[in-house]
């Protein structure tokens, strides 16, 4: 038998560990004093406090997915240094009026078929050279290329001719009125042509926006300076903006818990409860609308062809609860697409469908079904299995079995736009935060002419075409168009729209002055940190 | 050697074709594909066949394999479709990161892993034993997206002397890059530095029992001089092995750690190509994993055959 032996070495003695940690204390502190702070260095507040705007200081965003350059003319998951480095023609305000940015002011002609625009003649690019009307025939023309994939490429393709006055003004003529065309201004970003391929590299980005392109690091994120001789005279404030790709949702809040970053628009719902009772961090609301949950239904799959079907699944989701439970009640539990700050929204809209089981079971019966059973298709992502699993019980209750079919973002998509969606599915859509025609000529799923659902009436592409091609259309004029549209969305329920979400603001209470537009572009002309 | 080289060489490149057959299969049978995932939500079917017409994608397979395979034996990886920018470069940028956290936690490794070994067999106080022993075994059963989780809770968000997360390269500013890389490295290094720990003090604890450190004992020479000079180093060759064999698990293991500290590496990087469908990048990236391994195999081969000539003749 082996034992230790009893004068064994007895490793280091006490005098020794204490001299090596004094030691080690010693080369630790002398090291660390010599060097910078790698959390201060992050946090570059400008000195000083005050309410007051103040110049200087480098503010971090942290986003959840890297910018994409073969997007950029297209809206995707982040969007947010679209209006950082470049400007649009114009932006709306609040109520969806355009207001002046590159474009100065604008003439429809009295048959709606051009728009004559005037524009800045004190703009340049990031590399110096002047903006004119030739930057805006080239932005159109490149939105019109297919492999440029943009979402309002039909409202661009409705621009057919360009008559330039001059340098700075421009008259775009169209096929037929459009009444989205400040839809495409807000959406259209206007880049340099000269460096347009090398953009959707990522190699170059140049635009005349507040801030230049400092480095991309693909998979780390954007980092951009203040564009020194900015046509807004004295903006922006900020000396500079880094946009730092944190995927993981736990590590992007403890970055903004610690002060690493100072804003974020992608703190899952269900976390927000936890950030609101931090002081150092304030939550907004936006009111965009820029994306909204839905119930997908496939017209074509037994019984689902059948409309009072689809009226039962609408009755029997409980929107409220969905909203409370898995969107951490940021949002607005709806029976329509509208956000309240579109011109389409009616309360009525909002609340034809509530919660009611009862009727929804009755419904089924007066369609001869008392079980039926169908896939639910939604993305493998948790905040999306949440949404499944709450569809699951609520369908469930009245008698329609689900079973979900967990899917990767990339397959949904391809799914999504060749019609091979099963009978159901769920997944979120945009543009019904802007003018209401554009969410049946640019949504997939709601396309007139072919969409997921595959649903397909005269009725719908007749009013749909009429909303989108009537320019000058009175106030009530467009409602009505707008009031038809909604009805026949609601009444044919092959989109069952759940939640309207907006857009949840996270910042460091000592910035101020941030804004997005109506496709989510990040707007920092007049940010400042104290 | 030179034979034996010539010999093992061919098997090394027919497993790199192979695999290349299969990697370039596999990803084309998953569904989804790149140009659906860049024309978005909204895209018509003209959009589409306009993009995957761009890609490439409308030639046969074959034709894709082979231009693949074309462009990786000129050296032009070509341009990424989805995440932009040359595929190359994005593969050296996350190599890079992927190494510099493998390396600092390899350290942590054996710095750890001394310690936990040296003091766990040889320290006289029960409680610094016992605190090793504790240590080590939570060690080892905290996974790293566990502790990654508790460190930023401690370190970055309650005493906020550490960033969360991120990165700056090593070479561009060592002082920061190292406060980037303690938690990461140290969350990753912590199950490695156990288990190596363990060895240790087994392997210590085992040569300090053997007759001729008694005999040394008996003949004067000084503790300190039997534990550096005779049980450490004869208890050092497993433990050598087992460090070989806990890099390949922490390379491994930085994907998920990558995650939790937004650390720019090739974990990060694989990732976002297989959701966005790039198959330039996911493609090139696994066949250099298997470069990677059929590299060691054959290094460890060679060694083999270097220390034990009879295998060369094998």
């Amino acid at each position: 038998m082996t034992e230790l032996y009893p004068s064994m070495p007895t490793g280091p003695s006490r005098r020794s560990t204490l001299r090596a940690a004094g030691g080690g204390t010693l080369l630790l502190g002398l090291g660390l004093a010599g060097c910078r702070s790698a959390v201060s260095e992050a946090s570059s507040d400008p000195s000083g406090a005050g309410a007051e705007p103040k110049r200087g200081g480098t503010l971090t965003v942290a986003v959840n997915a890297d910018f994409t350059p073969g997007l950029l003319y297209s809206q995707s998951q982040q969007s947010s240094q679209h209006r950082l480095i470049f400007n649009t023609l114009t932006r709306y305000d609040d109520q969806l009026r355009p207001k002046p940015e590159l474009a100065i002011s604008w003439t429809y002609a009295d048959d709606g078929r051009a728009l004559t625009l005037r524009l800045r003649d004190d703009v340049t690019f990031h590399n110096g050279r002047k903006f004119t009307a030739d930057d805006v025939v080239f932005a159109v023309k490149n939105l019109q290329k297919p492999v440029r994939a943009a979402q309002l490429r039909s409202t661009a393709a409705a621009v057919t001719g360009f008559e330039k006055r001059g340098d700075h003004e421009l008259v775009l003529k169209l096929a037929h009125p459009v009444n989205n065309l400040f839809d495409l201004f807000e959406f259209m970003i206007i880049t340099d042509p000269e460096s347009a391929e090398d953009a959707v590299t990522g190699r170059k980005l140049i635009g005349t926006g507040p801030f230049v392109l400092k480095k991309w690091s693909p998979g780390s994120g954007l980092s951009l300076r203040r564009n020194e001789n900015y046509w807004q005279p004295g903006r922006p404030y900020l000396d500079g903006v880094e946009l730092r790709v944190i995927p993981q949702a736990d590590a992007l809040i403890s970055s903004l818990r610690s002060g690493q970053s100072q804003l974020s628009f992608n703190v899952p719902g269900k976390n927000l409860g936890a950030i609101k009772s931090d002081e150092r961090l304030s939550v907004t609301d936006y009111d965009t609308g820029a994306g909204a949950v839905y119930l997908g239904v496939n017209t074509t799959v037994t019984p689902l062809d059948d409309k009072t079907v689809r009226h039962a699944l609408a009755w029997a989701v409980d929107r409220e609860r969905l909203l409370a439970q898995t969107l951490g009640g940021h949002g607005l539990a709806s029976a329509a697409p509208w956000p309240t700050s579109s011109p389409a929204f009616t309360e009525a809209h909002r609340t034809h469908y509530s919660h009611d089981p009862g009727k929804a079971r009755e419904l089924l019966r007066s369609a001869g079904h008392t079980k039926l059973a169908f896939p639910l298709l939604h993305l493998a992502l948790p905040g999306e299995t949440a949404i499944a699993e709450s569809l699951q019980y609520d369908l469930e209750q009245v008698g329609v079995h689900v079973t979900l079919q967990p899917t990767d973002p990339a397959t949904a998509q391809k799914k999504l736009i060749s019609q091979g969606m099963p009978a159901l599915w769920t997944l979120g859509h945009g543009f019904a935060q802007v003018q209401p025609s554009t969410l049946a000529v640019s949504a997939y799923p709601f396309n007139e002419a072919k969409n997921t659902s595959r649903y397909r009436s005269d009725e719908y592409t007749d009013v749909v075409r009429e909303a989108w091609t009537e320019p000058e259309s009175t106030a009530a004029a467009a409602n009505a168009l707008h009031e038809r549209i909604s009805r026949i969305l609601l009444d044919e329920a092959f989109i069952i729209d759940l939640v309207v979400r907006g857009q949840v603001q996270v910042s460091a209470a000592g910035l101020h002055g941030v804004t997005l537009n109506k496709f989510s572009y990040l707007n920092l002309d007049d940010a400042y940190l104290v | 050697m030179r034979g034996y080289l010539l010999r093992r060489l061919p098997s090394a490149v027919l497993v790199l074709l192979v695999a290349s057959f299969l990697i370039f299969t596999i990803l084309r049978l998953v569904p989804g594909d790149p140009a659906t995932t860049l024309a978005g939500p909204d895209a018509d079917a003209a959009t589409v066949a306009a993009i995957r017409d761009r890609l490439g994608l409308d030639a046969p397979l074959l034709t894709q394999y082979v231009h693949w395979i074309g462009s990786l034996v000129t050296g032009d990886l070509g341009p990424s479709y989805a995440i932009g920018g040359q595929t190359a470069d994005l593969i050296r940028d996350g190599l890079g990161a992927t190494l510099e956290l493998t390396l600092a936690a390899l350290l942590f490794v054996i710095l750890l892993g001394a310690a936990f070994g040296v003091l766990g067999a040889t320290s006289r106080s029960r409680w610094i034993r016992s605190a090793v022993r504790v240590t080590t075994t939570a060690s080892l059963a905290v996974p790293p997206f566990i502790s990654g989780v508790l460190f930023v809770l401690l370190f970055a968000v309650v005493l906020g002397v550490l960033p969360p997360g991120g990165r700056v390269a090593f070479l561009t500013a060592p002082d920061l890059a190292v406060q980037y890389l303690l938690m990461p490295a140290l969350c990753l290094a912590l199950p490695s530095a156990a288990v190596l720990g363990r060895y240790l003090k087994d392997g210590i604890e085992n040569a300090l029992a053997e007759e001729y450190i008694r005999t040394a004992t008996a003949a004067g020479v000084a503790p300190r001089r039997l534990l550096w000079r005779h049980a450490v180093p004869n208890a050092l060759p497993p433990v050598v092995t087992l460090l070989g064999m806990q890099t390949g698990h922490l390379l491994g293991g930085a994907v998920l750690v990558e995650a939790i500290f937004a650390w720019p590496g090739l974990g990060r990087l694989a990732e976002q190509g297989l959701v966005s469908r790039d198959y330039p990048v996911v493609q090139d990236l696994l066949l250099l994993l298997v470069a990677v391994f059929v590299l060691v195999q054959l290094v460890t081969d060679l060694v083999y055959a270097w220390l034990d000539p009879r295998i060369r003749w094998e």
